[in-house]
């Protein structure tokens, strides 16, 4: 095919305020038609981990690098980017991959949840519940759920293969042999669709039945173990657990030092020498949008009582606390 | 590997049937994936795929502008007799995206077919229970796709992952022995064969994750009723 | 009222000026030249062009600027590049039996068509720290102009002329081909077992096992240091090697590729390139007499280390494949080629100097419960003893 034919049917890509000399959200094309094809195996077989041929990325592994080529390859003009790291938008790796990606693909960033079409994250889910229009990424260190059972893929592959998962429950209740409690309190392993265990990436616990049913679509990027898997929209996401020890997520004693909050996931920070401590919403934007609403840790039920934002929030957590005691025994 | 493929399957490409692709190769793309995301990840969503305004030989508009969106020279693709002999598909397909042609289904990462061609379900890579994600993604263009079940003996009502209720649909078309073979198909799960279904500028999807049952049976039209109240 | 803490994206800009000042150094020190670095570290940036897996000492030394002489990063850097760069085609395989050889020596055979050439070495040199190079004199200012290739000037005149004669041989055949034709050594290749495109790890998913051609891509990218010491753990025990270097070989080799409109091979340049083959014991099967196995490892540029331990790492691992027993990580091509990658161990073991806020307040929340009911628990010890008497009797 003579050069001069292909420029005439090949209409150049544009050059859409990505950086000089990179493809739009830097991945090359031929790379993001992989993921994309990776990412739709993913979304077929729900919780199946996909291979893929993960690229390099000009952040080290097991800094983002797997969700960023999720997002690089999702990504498109009319998209609003948020990133947050540990809930919060301000933390180092979150700034970085957000500068990231408003420089490689000149797209839209914000840190309100609400006004996000996707969402990159490390550790969390946003308090807020999100909605069907919206895809959460995932940035994944250790894909598979039965690695510290099993350090074999090939042997891993096997237990999937044949949802032979009672190595994980013998785990599992070891720990209540010993403690009394199942003492896994993130990295919380979850059964999706009833038929492939999963690990939720490090989200502690607290966030695992935000999971289950999840309107938005949710996907999940391991960059140096190159797997891709992903749970669709209305998809059940359970816990697992035992009848005699249910899953239970974490609470604390205390409230948001700034907005009151009782019932989001809260930071710990140590305010001097003597180790006296307060605790924050570690979702920032959460904490934020209280704060506007007029909650304050004076006043927790807020200037005119409760808002409907809080009303939903409880109402989503106790729907969820339902779904989750039919669905105890797995 | 795909080199070599690539190499051995280059036939002629005529370049008197060579037309345009995308407007815009990276951000077209991108939207189309973004709908064919849609659509995998909610079974049943009808959405539409109308970037393109010409379409070589028999491929529909939405066909078309998935594989312009999927296909390269890494994968391998299957058409269907009417579509194989299609100069126009074929030099198109080439051009565009490079990719190697299989002459048997079950090679194939996607086979691209008319309903009244298609292989048999069972001809299709169904995947291994350690690599399920190694099986065949089957496109087919069909007459048409609604969500509406209640007046024809095709109608489906879709449960599963994606769908939050039940969702109806109707693909026009299909022969009954593939619809079985589909419904059938679901015991073998997570093997199986992933579909799209493309209607002129429409595609709707159906991942083997999803559950269908028949809606003429008094309960699937019941249920779809019920839906559309909602 | 307690404000969280901001500004990570000044904090960030902040960081990395001063990390750019540092490595600039004191400035009334003249500043180092990307060709400098090329000419005068070469080993080091024949290192990052290996694991980077892109030949161009160029880039790979102003990566090691870049770096602060940092080769982790450095090859971190080639290789972010690399990964943007559009594939124009595939080269034909490089053929080394057609190498000009610069060094090549044997450790099997004494003599041997074509000769040892000594060539440029750091070997037999007494590591004596030489401070004519500290005063910033050369130890031997008249090598300058004539040597080229950087050959130390007790070999030097003996390796040109054993050079200048191989390169009047007509080829300079393999050392484990000589052993080939008694049929002591196992063919490269089986019976009627034909070339095949081996599949691209940088494009395409690893799923184990693996076939050789990957297992070897992975390991010639792998983190020296990490394949070194696997090596030598196969050598003193823990692996049943018993290895040889049958062959080394450095030199210049042409790169050719056939563009699709021409339909036959041209030369598009040349590259300097390392290789090793290890000769192994191998004590038969049922179908097999005894006879020699065979390691092989290439590397870019001069890289002996490399090349030798890419060998050894890549004969212990066909330990399954020659029905040896698999006893010992070296042999372990999961636990291998899993870890052999300097940018991703790296990646992970510096991704815990990220924030863990969430998950450490998780175990911090849980470790507090469990001392507690451990504490209550404690509190009450007769009446727990009380009821387990009680069902006891």
């Amino acid at each position: 095919m003579s050069s001069q034919l292909s420029s005439q049917l090949n209409k150049p890509a544009t050059q859409t305020a990505g950086a000089e000399g990179y493809n739009f959200a830097y991945l090359d094309e031929q790379s993001k038609r992989m993921i994309r094809r990776a990412m739709l195996k993913a979304v077929a077989i729900p919780g199946y981990q996909v291979p893929f041929g993960g690229r390099e990325m000009p952040l080290p592994h097991g800094w983002g690098t797997g969700g960023m080529q999720l997002t690089a390859t999702v990504i498109g003009e009319a998209d609003t980017l948020k990133v947050i790291d540990q809930g919060a938008d301000d933390t180092t790796n979150a700034v970085s991959i957000r500068r990231f990606f408003a420089k490689t693909a000149g797209v839209a960033t914000t840190e309100h949840t609400a006004d996000a079409s996707l969402i990159q994250t490390r550790h969390r889910i946003p308090e807020r519940q999100l909605r069907n229009d919206q895809i959460l990424i995932y940035q994944v260190p250790i894909p598979e759920p039965l690695r510290f059972i099993e350090p074999r893929e090939t042997e891993t592959r096997k237990m999937h293969a044949l949802r032979e998962y009672g190595a994980m429950q013998v785990k599992l209740y070891e720990d209540v042999a010993r403690f009394g409690h199942i003492a896994t309190s993130y990295d919380y392993p979850v059964m999706v669709n009833d038929r492939y265990m999963m690990d939720p990436s490090p989200i502690p616990k607290f966030d695992n039945p935000k999971m289950n049913q999840m309107p938005a679509l949710q996907l999940f990027g391991a960059g140096f173990e190159k797997r891709i898997y992903a749970v669709p929209p209305y998809t059940r996401v359970v816990s697992l657990d035992f009848d005699d020890y249910p899953f239970e997520v974490q609470s604390w004693e205390e409230s948001c030092s700034i907005c009151g909050s009782d019932h989001s996931f809260l930071d710990e920070v140590i305010m001097d020498d003597a180790g006296n401590k307060m605790f924050v919403c570690s979702d920032t934007d959460y904490c934020r949008e209280r704060v506007e609403q007029g909650f304050t840790a004076e006043n927790p039920e807020g200037q005119q009582g409760l808002t409907p934002e809080h009303n939903q929030v409880q109402q989503e957590n106790k729907k969820q606390d339902d779904t989750k005691a039919e669905e105890m025994a797995l | 590997m795909s080199v070599q493929v690539n190499s051995m399957n280059r036939g002629a490409v005529r370049s008197d049937l060579l037309m345009t692709g995308f407007d815009d190769a990276v951000q077209d793309a991108q939207k189309v994936f973004r709908k064919v995301l849609k659509a995998m990840s909610e079974p049943g969503t009808i959405l539409t795929a109308d970037l393109t305004d010409k379409t070589p030989g028999a491929l529909n508009k939405s066909s078309w502008e998935i594989a312009l969106t999927l296909f390269d020279a890494d994968t391998k693709i299957w058409l269907s007799p009417t579509l194989a002999g299609d100069d126009a598909v074929v030099s198109n397909l080439r051009f565009h995206c490079q990719c190697p042609m299989v002459s048997e289904p079950a090679e194939a990462d996607f086979a691209l077919a008319l309903a009244d061609e298609l292989p048999e379900l069972k001809a299709l890579n169904w995947g291994n229970s350690e690599y399920p994600d190694q099986a065949t993604t089957l496109i087919v263009q069909v007459e048409a796709i609604t969500n509406q079940t209640q007046d024809n003996d095709e109608g489906w009502c879709l449960n599963g992952p994606g769908i939050e209720t039940e969702r109806g649909l109707t693909v026009a078309g299909l022969p009954y022995s593939f619809r079985r073979d589909l419904v059938n198909s679901r015991k073998r799960f997570p093997l199986g064969v992933d579909c799209v279904f493309c209607a002129d500028d429409q595609l709707v999807a159906l991942p083997r994750s999803t559950e269908i049952k028949p809606s003429d049976s008094e309960e699937g039209i019941r249920n779809t009723i019920q839906q559309e109240a909602n | 009222m307690y404000v969280a803490v901001k500004g990570g994206e000044k904090a960030i800009d902040n960081a990395h000026a001063l990390m750019r000042e540092q490595r600039r150094g004191d400035t009334a020190i003249a500043e180092l030249s990307v060709e400098q670095i090329k000419q005068q570290l070469p080993l080091a940036v024949d290192r990052v062009m290996n694991e980077g897996s892109v030949y161009d000492p160029e880039l790979a030394a102003l990566a090691l600027k870049q770096a602060s002489g940092d080769s982790v990063e450095a090859i971190f850097l080639l290789r972010a590049y690399r990964t943007t760069l559009p594939r124009f085609g595939y080269s034909e395989p490089v053929d080394t039996e057609q190498m000009q050889i610069e060094r090549r020596i044997s450790g099997t055979f004494k003599d041997l068509p074509g000769g040892q050439v000594l060539g440029s070495t750091y070997d037999y040199t007494h590591r004596l720290l030489d401070f004519a190079l500290l005063a910033e004199g050369d130890s031997a200012p008249s090598e300058q102009a004539s040597n080229n290739m950087g050959v130390p000037q007790s070999h030097r005149s003996e390796a040109r002329t054993e050079a200048e004669n191989s390169d009047k041989l007509e080829a300079c055949p393999r050392v484990l081909e000589l052993l080939n034709q008694e049929g002591l050594i196992e063919q490269s290749r089986g019976d009627g077992e034909e070339d095949i495109t081996p599949r691209d790890l940088t494009r395409q998913p690893v799923n184990y096992p693996v076939e050789r051609a990957v297992r070897l891509q992975n390991l010639i990218r792998g983190d020296e240091g990490f394949l070194l010491s696997l090596s030598y753990s196969s050598m003193r025990g823990y692996g049943d090697s018993h290895p040889f270097a049958g062959e080394m070989r450095s030199g210049r080799v042409s790169v050719e590729l056939v563009p699709e409109e021409l339909g036959f091979p041209i030369e598009i340049g040349e590259v300097m390139l390392t290789e090793c083959e290890m000769v192994n014991q191998f004590h038969g099967s049922k179908d097999q007499p005894p006879q020699f196995t065979r390691g092989y490892g290439i590397a870019m540029g001069r890289a002996e280390r490399k090349a030798m331990s890419v060998a050894l790492v890549e004969r212990a691992l066909r330990a399954e494949e020659l029905g040896e027993a698999v006893n010992y990580p070296t042999q372990d091509q999961e636990f291998v080629l899993s870890h052999t990658d300097c940018v991703s161990a790296n990646g992970f073991v510096s991704h815990l100097k990220l924030p863990h806020y969430v998950d450490f307040q998780s175990e911090l929340e849980m470790i507090r419960r469990l001392r507690k009911a451990a504490s209550e628990a404690s509190a009450q010890p007769s009446k727990d003893k009380a009821d387990t008497a009680g069902e006891e009797i």
